[in-house]
């Protein structure tokens, strides 16, 4: 996955336990990076399992599943939306069964993806579109490194501590340090 | 407000108003269901048509949209199993594992051995119940009423023997977190002994009745061909992928419970079409059957549940989790994050039927619309697990 994402503008990498938690990998991805990830898992042969929405004190923190096809395996890519403007670039185009996956999140937390190709209710009735079932109040809200999975830590960006207590020293970002600022 | 495409006629809701918007000059508008036989239950269909044939199409949900994820986030996850029953009628046994599997995973909780065999023989029992419900109402779609007869005559056997562990005969909640509720007892063993012969003796019936009868033949070879691009491009699993030449079961490549054990093929066909997802169902069914004979013979005896199981009131502990199994349809999901509260703080679910529907309006194009009808079955929909 390092070699896979190697130049894309990252957030934050870590290696999971598969055995644990059902995943290999997670990426947090600024917006910006969400397609050009989208289109290199596809060129790995990789399929969408799911999108799904978070509602967390730093945002909506929507998660990508994609696994393999004939080999076992998942990499959680996610991203932040945050709550005052929930927008994420749609990745439609790349995989078509993210159309109604996008639009499901937007239903159930109100998450906006911008260049899906019919961003409009499927689940919920037209009537209904803006009441997003699945928002917390504020203070139902938990912080996201105390209900996600942190990890190997294999990259993190500078300054990014929503998912460690403490930003990590740059030590820790070798594998993948050069894939931060190419 | 959207504007009306046909100012002279009646205008239809908003979802066929929104299609109608991208409409060609000359086409028809046209609903299929929510109430029509052949979408099975209440999926409804928005096609364009040119004639008698598919310009555009696209499906529209939510009909038994119940909220599954939400209603998961307000009870404890031992209260939320019976739900998990009610997702999929078909093989409610798919979903009982991938909740319970994804909370066993978040808690660390170990499964005692026999209770991962009856877990493989009673979900298997139940795929072959959901295969023979596909199979008969497929057929029935395409015109033959006398399948569904015999289907449901095997389903019912399959379903008395269910019965007597599970306690119902549909809507299953019988696994646990740690195990199952209830021993396979001595009856039930026999009962389905008695039954893999009896079945074992039906398909080559169905074979020669049906599977080679030229009416079926013509109506299902060529038709709905699906590569294996259009499945990565959504997510399409189970037969769906399978009858394109991908081999992509989970119980072989996760390697989940016991199946590592067993002697079985993942079948899959090149066929890509609509012959090829009948195929690789017709050949499951055998396939099933040699699974389940093979756990009753290696069955261990022992506790079926495991000691210290957590009670309704447990709480999961922090963290995340994800475990899929292969379900009927394909690769059911679920995702669990939880904050160590009393309940959890999200449950998302992934069907397998909602990704496989999602590429029927590529595939639909340029087809005729009587054979949409049997592309829309060979997906084998069950609408409130789309739905969820």
């Amino acid at each position: 996955m390092d070699a896979l994402l190697k130049g894309l503008p990252l957030t934050y990498l870590a290696a999971c336990d598969y055995r644990k938690t059902g995943k290999n990998w997670q990426a947090i991805l600024p917006a910006s990076s969400l397609v050009a990830a989208a289109q290199r898992l596809f060129k790995a042969g990789y399929f969408l399992e799911d999108i799904g929405a978070l509602d967390c004190v730093e945002g909506y923190v929507v998660t990508y599943h994609f696994a393999p096809f004939e080999t076992a395996g998942r990499v959680a890519i996610r991203a932040i939306a945050p709550h005052a403007k929930p927008v994420l670039p749609s990745i439609a185009h790349v995989f078509h069964g993210a159309e109604w996956h996008e639009r499901e999140t937007r239903d159930f937390h109100g998450v906006v993806f911008e260049g899906n190709p019919n961003l409009v209710p499927l689940l919920m009735d037209p009537d209904m579109a803006d009441c997003f079932p699945l928002r917390k109040d504020e203070k139902a809200r938990a912080r996201m490194r105390d209900i996600l999975e942190i990890g190997e830590v294999r990259f993190c960006a500078p300054g990014f501590d929503l998912m460690t207590p403490e930003a990590p020293a740059e030590a820790a970002a070798k594998p993948a340090g050069d894939a931060a600022t190419a | 407000m959207l504007q009306n495409a046909y100012p002279d006629q009646i205008a239809g809701d908003f979802y066929t108003e929104n299609f109608a918007k991208k409409a060609a000059e000359g086409s028809l508008i046209l609903n299929l269901g929510p109430q029509h036989p052949s979408t099975h239950g209440v999926l409804r269909v928005v096609v364009e048509l040119d004639g008698e044939y598919i310009l555009r199409a696209e499906p529209v949900l939510g009909y038994l949209h119940r909220m599954h994820e939400k209603m998961a986030e307000v009870k404890t996850a031992a209260q939320f199993i019976p739900n998990m029953g009610r997702v999929d009628y078909g093989q409610a046994l798919g979903w009982n594992w991938a909740f319970v599997g994804a909370v066993e995973k978040l808690g660390g909780i170990e499964v005692p051995e026999r209770a991962e065999y009856v877990r493989v023989i009673t979900s298997e029992l139940n795929r072959i119940a959901s295969h023979l419900l596909w199979w008969g109402a497929y057929l029935l779609d395409l015109g033959a009423f006398t399948p569904i007869m015999y289907a449901f005559d095997d389903r019912e056997k399959i379903l008395d023997i269910l019965q007597i562990p599970t306690g119902s005969r549909l809507t299953y909640s019988y696994f646990r977190i740690g195990g199952v509720a209830s021993d396979l007892n001595e009856d039930c063993v026999r009962r389905i002994r008695e039954f893999i012969p009896w079945m074992r003796s039906r398909l080559p019936m169905y074979k020669d009745l049906v599977s080679d009868n030229i009416i079926l033949r013509k109506r299902i070879e060529g038709i709905g061909v699906i590569e294996p691009d259009v499945c990565q491009r959504y997510g399409a699993t189970g037969p769906v992928a399978r009858g394109s030449g991908i081999a992509c079961d989970l119980r072989k490549t996760e390697d989940y419970s016991v199946f590592r054990k067993l002697d079985f093929i993942a079948p899959t066909s090149e066929l890509k079409d609509a012959r090829g997802r009948y195929d690789v169902r017709m050949i499951e069914m055998e396939q099933s059957l040699n699974i389940i004979e093979q756990c009753l013979d290696m069955m261990p005896e022992g506790e079926v549940l495991v000691k210290g199981a957590p009670k309704p009131s447990w709480k999961a502990p922090k963290g995340e989790s994800y475990f899929a199994v292969e379900g009927a349809r394909g690769k059911i999901g679920v995702h669990l994050v939880s904050d160590g509260g009393k309940n959890l703080y999200r449950c998302k679910l992934r069907a397998p039927g909602y990704c496989n529907l999602s590429l029927f309006a590529e595939v639909s194009q340029g087809t005729i619309l009587a054979d949409a009808v049997a592309i829309l079955g060979s997906l084998d929909l069950i609408i409130p697990e789309i739905d969820r």
